[in-house]
């Protein structure tokens, strides 16, 4: 079965960290990238701070295949929308009514660059933390164990839907049913492909629901964990310098430090 | 150990009972195999007697049905799967989905119930032993084979240690080899923890050897209940839609053919065949 998470199975300082240390360290990035006024500043974060930590991380090569993949088509249409619809008086390129402003270029670059780096947060977090070991650290501080139970098992439900599908297809073929052909052609063919999976699927649900029960997923009561997530003083007071620190750039923005 | 009384049962929306008037005491320490053809009311009792019915499947439901001296009515479910363990046929639906290794899969029942992590890690080592997946121990439940999936599937109501275990057709995805070793587990769990054992099976022969006693339900009625021997070795079985076994129907034959008086109770194993034959 293929894998739906980017998380990547290595060794390094950064996989063996706690969960929440990593998450404080991704929305100290979203929180300060969010708040620092110049784009300089905020690719510094990503130049210095993010791809050091990939490096770190040993996941170098796919952070930036799946960041910068990521970027480009927001990067190509937010230098279009705002180089060509930004007022301003600096034109660069001019054909008849249409001309490209210098401060919608700038402007492109700003959120680009924001953008860049909060794809980058998130991405180098989904390399380097498994997903059940995140939701064990967030139902520890207080998430429903049904909200993780939901997130988890989506991400392990999409390629078994994939599955699914490609076997009711190959049936339907087997019998005849023309699924190749041009676009149209396909997307109508969608249609007797769609009730099967559903029901299928809900019926899937259904007895997914009584395995749980059958092993007490809704009782009441003390629960404990098989998985013991490490953790350390210093990891405790790495998060709370994380914490603090995001709180102070959002303080120095709203009280004009930052402008 | 399971009391059933004066039990009926009719699924939303049909228009006949799955399970009617049924009555079954089954102690303790007994290995029951409960045989049937399809939609004879195999999987609905399996239900009943693992509280899902009346408590996810609603209902019209009458009579009784005590597990342990409590009626399951008035429990709530979460509070059943440390007493009765249920495994279905479908391997693949009883992989929670939200673990990403085998012993993590097998701690998830251990974890809801509030098992210490110690005892957590011996259970599963030992689950992993009885299931024979120690190999597979640190492996995605997904990466697994349809057998390996059904004996996780096992191993994950086996850590559990239920007093009772229902397993409804938990071979039907084993090689012969894995089955009889399923089965060979069982008897030896029902010899040396007096677990008691439901199991639904077509595999008669396998039912016959090991089995104390076999129920045959046919339209949601039990029509035969007792030995192995006296219910399975009747040759007419196969007019319930139930295939006897091979030595039932080697010695129904060679009575028929070498006109032999028929009073002779039929074998149903390979032990008993031998027997009949000298």
């Amino acid at each position: 079965m293929q894998q739906t998470t980017l998380y990547t199975s290595t060794d390094s300082p950064l996989h063996s960290a706690h969960p929440l240390t990593k998450m404080m360290l991704t929305l100290a990035v979203l929180v300060t990238t969010a708040v620092l006024p110049d784009f300089i500043w905020v690719l510094a974060v990503y130049l210095f701070m993010l791809i050091p930590l990939a490096a770190l991380g040993r996941v170098l090569g796919k952070f930036l295949r799946i960041s910068l993949m990521l970027i480009w088509p927001f990067v190509l249409s937010l230098l279009i929308i705002q180089g060509l619809f930004t007022p301003g008086t600096k034109i660069l390129i001019a054909w008849g009514p249409i001309s490209v402003k210098q401060e919608g270029l700038m402007l492109a670059t700003s959120y680009s660059s924001r953008l860049l780096t909060w794809l980058g947060g998130i991405t180098l977090l989904m390399l380097i933390t498994r997903p059940d070991r995140l939701m064990l650290a967030l139902t520890d501080l207080g998430l429903p164990r049904q909200i993780a139970y939901i997130v988890l098992s989506a991400l392990q439900i999409i390629p078994r839907f994939q599955t699914r599908a490609q076997v009711i297809l190959d049936a339907q073929r087997s019998r005849g049913l023309e699924t190749e052909g041009h676009l149209f052609h396909r997307l109508r063919m969608l249609l007797p492909l769609t009730a099967p999976l559903i029901l299928s699927s809900l019926l899937e649900l259904d007895e997914r629901a009584i395995a749980l029960e059958a092993r007490g997923f809704s009782r009441k009561g003390i629960r404990t964990s098989f998985v013991q997530l490490q953790d350390s003083p210093l990891q405790k007071l790495l998060r709370w310098i994380l914490f603090l620190l995001s709180l102070l750039v959002i303080l120095m923005r709203f009280v004009g430090w930052i402008t | 150990m399971i009391s059933i009384k004066s039990f009926t049962f009719r699924y939303r929306g049909a228009t006949e009972p799955a399970l009617e008037n049924i009555d079954l005491e089954i102690p303790r320490g007994q290995f029951c195999a409960i045989i049937g053809a399809n939609g004879s009311g195999k999987s609905t009792l399996c239900f009943a007697l693992s509280g899902i019915i009346p408590h996810h499947f609603a209902g019209e439901y009458s009579g009784i049905v005590r597990i342990a001296g409590r009626e399951l009515v008035k429990m709530e479910l979460g509070q059943m799967a440390g007493l009765v363990g249920l495994v279905f046929q479908n391997p693949f639906n009883q992989i929670t989905g939200a673990r990403y290794t085998v012993e993590e899969e097998i701690a998830f029942g251990l974890e809801n119930l509030g098992i210490p992590q110690d005892e957590m890690s011996a259970r599963i080592a030992l689950a992993l032993q009885q299931a024979g997946l120690v190999q597979e121990a640190h492996r995605s439940p997904y990466a697994l084979s349809g057998g390996q999936q059904q004996r996780l599937a096992i191993a994950s109501i086996l850590a559990i240690q239920p007093d009772i275990l229902i397993l409804d057709e938990p071979t039907s995805q084993l090689d012969p080899v894995g089955t009889r070793e399923v089965f060979e587990l069982l008897a030896r769990l029902g010899v040396s923890q007096r677990k008691t054992i439901v199991l639904v099976e077509h595999k008669l022969e396998l039912a016959a050897q090991f089995a104390d006693r076999v129920v045959h339900l046919n339209h949601g009625r039990i029509i035969a209940d007792g030995k192995p021997q006296e219910v399975l070795g009747n040759p007419r079985l196969r007019l319930q839609g139930v295939q006897p076994t091979r030595f039932t129907l080697a010695a129904a034959l060679s009575q028929e053919q070498a006109q032999l008086p028929s009073d002779r109770t039929l074998p149903v194993t390979l032990e008993q065949a031998i027997g009949f034959f000298r």
